[in-house]
């Protein structure tokens, strides 16, 4: 399940950065997107290895991450998302006969597992459908063992490198400016876990006067099941693995100028398995420069 | 700037804010008395100091006192401690009971005054089925086996387990639905098949449950009730 933290962190709020960024449109040289935000999940239920929803002690992951892309051309633009301050619990387990604890809660702070990419624009700025593919290098720095079993996680200690393609265009009706996107990469884990394909589908539109972007989202990772585990694993520093989901969810992005904006967002994975069956959320402030 | 600080500010105060709360989990099982040093014969004309335990009402040894009754004492005395007195040939029955702030429990057993004190035939092999109580797969058949060293927990060749949770440990319990208390036999390393665990310093008669739990993260997975 704390494998699902991880997951859960770097998917959902991830992804939800790209909501006016990112996807197929490299940042043009010299100009970038930074954001600031808060991205949280509670949940006491997870999705077992047979996809159905179990109870599990409440866990709290909270994350205050930056994001950012900078064009060092019009083609290659670098992406950072660095959870800077990350926070994850577990809930006192208590008696409901007697009241008394029986296993106290804990929690741990400390830095997330951050990710730098290289983007690069297969085509070139201005172009009706905008392709670019990305190299995302997952460094380990979150603690992947907190607390007396060792079971809270700011990162999965492991070193991924995730290759992704993404395609987005964008197009009017009336007077609204939409857009969609999709994106596939294949992300290779080390340390026994699992790779995974994941994928994502974006559709927006610039509602309001231009004012607002509302976002539907869609994202999912399959697992190629080719982790280890428990059976596999000789000891218990290999957590729940082979996780894989569905989620849907939305965002809405309110600019106060051309510079700065505000935006929350919500996500809940639909399907999965070995992770979480709450929804997670976001609120963030951004800049363009 | 300004914006970026009034977020941080947030984050900080949202952070600070997500503070351990309370998972409640429904504990109760039904207390038993139980008197540990059964004989089933003692001679007429001596004493036996009886013992007893009292496993509360989330399965823990609970120190109360009790009081010791015989249906009759012209042929069984028994005092308030527990030293029963064998005076004439004859069976009764003795009762144990354990006071407590909220009710009294009992356990009743008969005893034979006759020619030469004999103790209870000690249980060799007890037997249960372990059952998922999730969504994770967990069934098998076991054997629990006195020995005159450590009991031997026999699972049996139909026993399947789930390998998706990491730290699956298995327990002997009095509570199915708690580790408080329990004895940590060891970490589950056979998810299907026969397999042997064994235990050492612990009475057959001891616990009641056997308890599948993933220690890191505290969710339980399956038990089985030990006959």
């Amino acid at each position: 399940m704390t494998r699902l933290h991880i997951i859960t962190i770097f998917l959902f709020s991830l992804l939800s950065s790209s909501i006016i960024a990112g996807g197929g449109w490299p940042q043009p040289k010299g100009k970038g997107y930074f954001k600031l935000s808060e991205w949280w999940l509670i949940s006491d239920q997870h999705y077992t290895d047979s996809g159905l929803i179990d109870p599990n002690i409440t866990t709290g992951i909270f994350n205050t991450s930056i994001y950012a892309e900078y064009g060092f051309s019009d083609r290659l633009t670098g992406v950072l998302y660095f959870p800077f301050l990350s926070r994850t619990y577990n809930n006192n387990i208590v008696s409901g006969t007697t009241g008394e604890v029986l296993t106290p809660g804990e929690a741990i702070n400390g830095l997330g597992d951050t990710d730098i990419s290289l983007k690069y624009g297969l085509t070139g700025q201005g172009a009706k459908v905008a392709i670019a593919t990305t190299l995302t290098l997952g460094l380990p720095l979150g603690n992947d063992s907190g607390g007396s079993q060792g079971n809270l996680q700011l990162g999965d200690g492991e070193f991924n490198q995730m290759i992704a393609i993404d395609a987005g265009t964008g197009w009017s009706l009336g007077n609204t400016p939409f857009f969609a996107n999709a994106g596939l990469g294949f992300n290779n884990r080390t340390k026994d876990f699992s790779d995974e394909i994941r994928y994502s589908f974006e559709l927006g539109a610039n509602l309001f006067n231009k004012k607002v972007w509302a976002i539907g989202r869609l994202t999912g990772t399959e697992s190629l099941k080719n982790g280890a585990t428990a059976e596999t694993a000789n000891s218990t520093s290999i957590f729940a693995n082979n996780s894989e989901f569905l989620s849907i969810g939305g965002e809405i992005a309110y600019n106060f100028n051309e510079k700065w904006g505000v935006s929350i967002g919500a996500a809940s994975a639909i399907r999965g398995e070995i992770i979480f069956a709450s929804p997670s959320y976001t609120f963030g402030v951004f800049t363009r420069i | 700037m300004k914006n970026f600080q009034w977020l941080l500010y947030l984050s900080m105060i949202g952070l600070l804010s997500s503070c351990i709360g309370d998972d409640i989990i429904n504990d109760e099982v039904d207390p038993i008395v139980r008197v540990v040093n059964l004989i089933d014969t003692l001679q007429v004309g001596t004493d036996y100091q009886f013992e007893a335990s009292f496993l509360n009402n989330i399965g823990l040894n609970e120190d109360v006192p009790f009081d010791w009754s015989s249906s009759d004492p012209s042929i069984i005395a028994i005092s308030p401690t527990g030293i029963a007195s064998a005076i004439t040939a004859g069976q009764v029955s003795i009762t144990a009971t354990a006071t407590t702030d909220e009710d009294t429990y009992d356990q009743t057993f008969s005893l034979i005054a006759g020619a030469s004190t004999s103790e209870v035939e000690e249980t060799s092999v007890r037997t249960g089925t372990i059952s998922t109580t999730s969504s994770y797969e967990l069934t098998g058949e076991f054997n629990i086996t006195n020995t005159d060293g450590p009991l031997l927990i026999d699972i049996g060749e139909d026993y399947r387990a789930s390998s998706a949770l990491p730290g699956l440990f298995v327990y002997l319990s009095n509570n199915p639905n708690s580790i408080s208390g329990a004895k940590e036999i060891a970490e589950v390393k056979v998810f299907s098949g026969a397999h042997q665990y064994t235990v050492t310093g612990v009475d057959i008669n001891k616990y009641n449950y056997l308890l599948y739990y993933c220690k890191p993260f505290n969710v339980k997975v399956g038990d089985g009730k030990i006959d």
